[in-house]
């Protein structure tokens, strides 16, 4: 044991509740120790639940181990608690990287140039991403490394935004192109009709109907509290319901897309999934248009 | 929405925009009808107005005996409408609006998107100009006449 | 110090936060306001009490209890809500730099003890 994970050691058992956790987790991973690394980060996550950098060290230690899903809800958590972190940016984009998903990718990217435009590995991994590309950005896996084994899906699970096949062909329905498919995504228009997608499975999807009446014109009041705050142009609205996670994002000038996800999966997740849908609905309706 | 003073009719269309009240009248504080946006019987207008321009006169009254400075607004809520008065200035002298709003909007809107309007009608109103007297005979004329523009007859 | 004024220092003291209040969501007004200048507390209480009834009814119409916390985001801030008992909501505006995490957790807390 080296001298600054014995230190680190020390301290952590003299003050458990004091954040060396962050420290003496990161040493361990750098040094391959990943078990030992994973349950002190997990201690310290139990005691602070809302530390983004406790999230982004557990989702590079988890991204080490090989649990990319894991690692992906985790930086999901750490993007939810502070947006502008470039670590947690770098880290979902190379995950995306690795799922195929390479303009997802490229977006996570570049807002982690917008937030750090002096961060070279940024630029480096940008310039080499492409669809061609097989081996993950340097740049990126200097923040995160790669795991030894090759990279399966992100999560096949119906949640998952990794999309299997990149290149389907042209989808005839909003989400066709989204993994999971439409189930719990619904683009609204701004007189409160559903354009698609539905909430359940019931014919008709009757509940899709209420919520889609209830958002008509919410793009408009979202929009002109964010003005009149002095706030800008809106990107999301999140609710948090004991029922679930509702994220409402602009899909375009006339259309707000809802997705909604149980209460096990975190917001930041929802977040996301909520603005690939996004992008799937923008696609479709330039297709319409 | 009609309106007597061509300068009302954007801050008024912006608060009706904003506010989704259902009712609006503006008026000065002897009751002349300046705009009105929801009423359909001339009458019901005259009514609201006299009504609306009596209530904000005894409660200034009301103010000014409790040696309170002039109430800004006056809300009443009712269970399906709600109605707001509110007296205000403006470079043509003191007016007052009367609002009556249902429950898909609120108070709080209401008055917001109010408060804005009088700011803007007090930036697009023309610089004020000599008004001759209002003499007895006139005045009936010069209701009618007003009648007629806000109900576009 | 009363409790609303209790729960509005915590909140306030959450670095990034530019101004809280406690609003009566159904009116949209004011019930009590810590804000730092340049924060409107009537648009914040109109605008915020609108949204909240809005979204309360978006999720009943999803059959979900209705939310407890709600965050909108723009480009230069954000607008956060936490509902607490009988029509009350504590609402703060926040810098795009502030604490999210921290903000939410208080505000969780806080709007619970309200009364």
């Amino acid at each position: 044991m080296t001298d600054d994970i014995r230190g680190l050691t020390a301290r952590l058992a003299d003050e458990p509740g004091s954040l060396a956790f962050l420290e003496l987790a990161e040493a361990l991973r750098r040094r391959g120790q990943l078990e030992a690394a994973h349950k002190v980060a997990r201690g310290g996550l139990a005691r602070y639940p809302g530390l983004a950098d406790a999230h982004d060290l557990m989702a590079r230690i988890l991204s080490d181990q090989g649990d990319l899903a894991g690692a992906f809800d985790a930086w999901a958590s750490a993007l939810q608690l502070d947006p502008m972190r470039t670590s947690a940016l770098k880290g979902v984009g190379f995950l995306y990287f690795r799922a195929g998903e390479s303009a997802a990718a490229m977006e996570h990217l570049q807002r982690a140039l917008e937030v750090d435009p002096d961060d070279v590995s940024i630029r480096q991994a940008i310039a080499r991403l492409g669809p061609a590309r097989p081996d993950p950005p340097a740049g990126v896996a200097d923040a995160t490394p790669a795991p030894a084994t090759p990279p399966p899906a992100v999560t096949p699970a119906a949640d998952s935004p990794a999309e299997a096949t990149p290149e389907e062909p042209a989808a005839s329905g909003p989400f066709d192109a989204v993994d999971g498919g439409e189930r719990g995504l619904l683009l609204v228009d701004a007189s409160g009709l559903r354009l698609g997608g539905r909430l359940a499975d019931a014919p008709g999807d009757p509940a899709g109907d209420r919520v889609a009446a209830q958002l008509a014109g919410v793009s408009r009041e979202a929009a002109r509290a964010t003005r009149l705050l002095g706030l800008g142009a809106w990107h999301t609205i999140a609710l948090e319901s004991p029922d679930g996670h509702v994220v409402l994002t602009p899909a375009s000038a006339e259309t707000v897309l809802v997705a909604a996800r149980e209460a096990s999966l975190p917001m930041g997740r929802v977040t996301l999934l909520a603005e690939r849908a996004a992008r799937s609905a923008r696609a479709w309706l330039e297709e319409q248009s | 929405m009609k309106a007597l003073e061509p300068w009302v009719v954007g801050p008024l269309e912006t608060f009706l925009a904003e506010s989704a009240a259902r009712l609006t009248l503006l008026m000065t504080t002897s009751g002349q009808v300046v705009a009105q946006h929801g009423f359909s019987r001339s009458l019901d207008v005259m009514t609201a107005a006299a009504l609306g321009a009596g209530i904000v006169a005894s409660t200034e009254e009301l103010a000014r005996l409790m040696g309170a400075a002039r109430f800004e607004a006056l809300v009443h809520n009712g269970q399906r409408q709600s109605c707001m008065l509110a007296a205000f200035a403006t470079p043509r002298g003191r007016w007052i609006g009367l609002v009556v709003f249902g429950p898909e909007t609120s108070v709080g809107i209401v008055r917001l998107f109010f408060d804005q309007m009088v700011q803007q009608l007090a930036v697009v109103a023309p610089r004020e100009q000599a008004q001759p007297p209002m003499l007895a005979e006139n005045f009936e004329t010069e209701l009618n006449a007003s009648l007629k523009a806000l109900f576009g007859r | 110090m009363t409790t609303t004024q209790t729960v509005l220092d915590r909140v306030t003291r959450v670095p990034g936060v530019r101004g809280a209040l406690v609003i009566a969501a159904t009116d949209g007004l004011v019930v009590a306001e810590q804000l730092m200048d340049g924060v409107d507390g009537q648009a914040a209480a109109a605008l915020t009490g609108s949204l909240v009834g809005r979204l309360v009814r978006t999720a009943e119409g999803a059959a979900m209890r209705p939310p407890a916390f709600i965050h909108l985001r723009g480009d230069g801030g954000s607008v956060l809500a936490a509902l607490g008992p009988d029509d009350l909501v504590l609402v703060a505006v926040v810098g795009p730099d502030a604490n999210l995490g921290l903000a939410r957790l208080e505000m969780l807390d806080a709007a619970s003890r309200l009364a």
